[in-house]
């Protein structure tokens, strides 16, 4: 079982801490985008990371269009992951779409997660009559469209024309090593399972304490939205870092440790 | 040889939109090239707007998500499709190329971006795109068709197997009417040259008594022939049962199995195929006779179903006369009875000009019939449609 899992998410596990952090890649990354947060933590922390399936070096044979339909696919894979490795008292740290997986997680499973660490969380982008979300129907169908031309720069209903081309193998070598860059038909699926679904209920369920880190200003998960999740949350904190975009630990890492480090105190 | 060259001019008539912005992604500084590709002028930009500015909400977060990160980590990001959206609110597609600035400490000072227009090569792959959803379309096509052909050859050889069957059944009933013929000729040659001779005596002799004689061994003979003749027909009439078994026959399990077979006929042809055997259930009659009838008379109400018009074809039983009915009417193009009334069940007889008229399957159905005992009537109008009344048999 470990060992598909540690296939399955490509688990690596560093750092030599009796305590567990567990970090979780948002949409569109891997686990890469924590490179400059776990050497902070790895003394006190055994740190473990994995890619979601679809995401990184992920089996990409893994994904089961059905199981990841919704985001519960996702925390099912984290609870296993958790159980495999014997993980307890787990500090769950989770980026933009993985908040609401691991949130998912912790209402199905909350004696596994002491804490849980939000960046950026959004339950639902999608604004409706009564929410404000930061987008319309049409703003997302205008998302899968970018993700349809991005590969290789090329419209992906072209692209497998390319990618089957089995005597240049360099092609499909050459997206392997550039970061972010995932098999575009799960990219797909995986972006309408992100930005279409809606996770507003969940919230209110999570007992988990919980640390909302935030930029101050983010199109994907705007201040709103942040305080909307703050509300839902019995037991939660929002802090706003001076920083801008989806990704305070890539562009103010050192503000987004800092905040860490005085929540976990 | 030296060439003097001036950077800025260089910069500005660069072949491509380039700009520079800060870590917060306010753009400080742009070329020439890049306003006119935006058409917007130096002042609304330098100072005022954001590498995101120029994207949809759709735009940015792929940007957030995908470009931004990426771009943190390794530091330099390449060919990714963007569309920028102009001043005037049209869309420009470009590929962007980003490479971050840092200094010795490795502090990210700036971000330089240069963006490739497009817009030609967006088309071209349009077109390419359009070419391709033709190609699966005519491909979807063949297939379709392909299918069709398939699914004719299947009816054909199950037809030609019928007919095959039939064949065999036409050639034991040769024989058995040649052995027929054969036993006749020896059992019926005696009697009658009996007869021939009593009648000559008959005529030739003037006696009352021994006329009188002569004519009861005519009687005699008579009725020993007659014997004869009661035993051959007898002989026939089983040897005419041996090849033809009597099953269990249930109409509704019978025509379902005609619609498995016709079923790409009735769904290309969109035909509304309704049946009512509840007035008569079952019965017993050749389960392959019966098979066929079905299948003929079903496939003959699509093959002239009337184009103008939704085909509807219904099949049900009647019980007239103690006898069981099979009743099929559609809506078709009907046939002229008058003129091709008594060629309708002839073999290699069509009396449609209709590409798929071959002739073979009414006079299958009639012969058939006859065989496991029955007739067949039809009626019909031309352009309004035809009703096949097919009698089986006598019910017990």
């Amino acid at each position: 079982m470990l060992e598909k899992l540690i296939k399955q998410n490509n688990i690596t596990i560093h750092g030599s801490g009796s305590k567990v952090m567990f970090f979780v890649h948002g949409y569109g990354c891997d686990q890469n985008m924590w490179r400059f947060i776990t050497p902070h933590f790895k003394d006190t922390y055994k740190i473990v990371l994995i890619d979601l399936v679809g995401s990184g070096k992920s089996d990409e044979n893994a994904y089961n269009y059905d199981k990841y339909n919704s985001l519960d696919g996702h925390a099912d894979d984290l609870i296993n992951i958790c159980d495999a490795l014997n993980l307890q008292d787990v500090c769950i740290v989770a980026h933009s779409v993985s908040a609401m997986i691991a949130t998912l997680a912790a209402v199905k499973r909350p004696e596994l997660f002491k804490k849980l660490i939000m960046i950026g969380p959004s339950p639902r982008y999608i604004n409706d009559a009564n929410y404000f979300g930061g987008f319309s129907q049409k703003d997302i169908d205008e998302l899968l469209e970018t993700l349809d031309s991005n590969y290789l720069g090329w419209s992906r209903a072209m692209a497998p024309v390319i990618m089957d081309n089995l005597d240049r193998p360099e092609l499909a070598d050459e997206l392997e090593a550039s970061f972010c860059q995932n098999n575009p038909e799960i990219a797909t699926h995986f972006a309408k399972v992100t930005f279409l679904g809606d996770n507003r209920n969940d919230l209110k369920k999570l007992s988990t304490d919980t640390l909302i880190l935030q930029s101050k200003a983010d199109v994907i998960a705007s201040i709103e939205v942040g305080q909307f999740v703050n509300n839902n949350i019995s037991n939660s904190k929002l802090v706003v870092l001076e920083t801008i975009g989806h990704c305070p630990h890539l562009s103010a890492p050192n503000q987004t440790i800092e905040a860490m480090k005085n929540y976990l105190l | 040889m030296d060439y003097n060259i001036d950077y800025k001019e260089f910069y500005n008539s660069f072949p491509s939109g380039y700009f520079c912005s800060s870590p917060n992604g306010t753009i400080i500084d742009s070329n020439k090239n890049f306003l006119e590709l935006t058409n917007y002028s130096r002042e609304e930009v330098i100072g005022k707007k954001k590498f995101t500015d120029f994207l949809s909400l759709g735009g940015k977060i792929y940007f957030e998500n995908v470009f931004a990160p990426a771009l943190k980590l390794s530091g330099n990001i390449e060919e990714v499709n963007f569309n920028f959206t102009k001043k005037e609110g049209t869309i420009l597609p470009v590929l962007v190329n980003s490479v971050e600035i840092k200094d010795s400490s490795g502090t990210h000072l700036y971000t330089h971006s240069a963006i490739f227009n497009i817009a030609q090569r967006k088309k071209y792959e349009q077109e390419l795109l359009r070419s391709k959803k033709n190609a699966n379309e005519l491909s979807n096509k063949l297939i379709a068709v392909n299918k069709k052909l398939r699914s004719r050859t299947e009816l054909i050889s199950k037809q030609k197997l019928q007919l095959k069957e039939f064949n065999q059944h036409l050639e034991n009933k040769n024989r058995q009417l040649s052995s027929f013929a054969h036993i006749a000729s020896h059992n019926l040659r005696a009697p009658v040259s009996n007869l021939m001779v009593l009648k000559d005596f008959y005529k030739e002799n003037t006696d009352l008594k021994d006329k009188a004689m002569l004519f009861s061994k005519v009687d005699t003979v008579i009725e020993g022939l007659n014997e004869t003749l009661d035993e051959l027909i007898e002989s026939i009439k089983i040897q005419g049962n041996k090849d033809i078994v009597f099953d269990a026959v249930n109409f509704d399990t019978f025509f379902a199995k005609t619609l498995v077979i016709l079923d790409i006929q009735i769904l290309d042809s969109k035909a509304v195929v309704t049946s009512n055997f509840c007035e008569a259930p079952n019965i017993e009659y050749p389960k392959l006779y019966m098979e066929s009838i079905l299948l003929n008379l079903l496939s003959n109400s699509i093959r002239y179903r009337a184009h103008d018009r939704i085909a509807k074809i219904h099949f049900h039983t009647e019980i007239i006369n103690n006898e069981i009915l099979l009743i099929a009417t559609d809506n078709g193009l009907g046939i002229n009875l008058r003129k091709y009334g008594h060629h309708l069940f002839g073999l290699n007889n069509t009396f449609h000009r209709h590409p798929d008229s071959k002739g073979v399957g009414l006079f299958m159905t009639k012969t058939q019939k006859e065989a496991a005992g029955g007739s067949v009537t039809v009626e019909s109008e031309v352009d309004k449609g035809t009703t096949f009344k097919i009698i089986l048999k006598k019910q017990k």
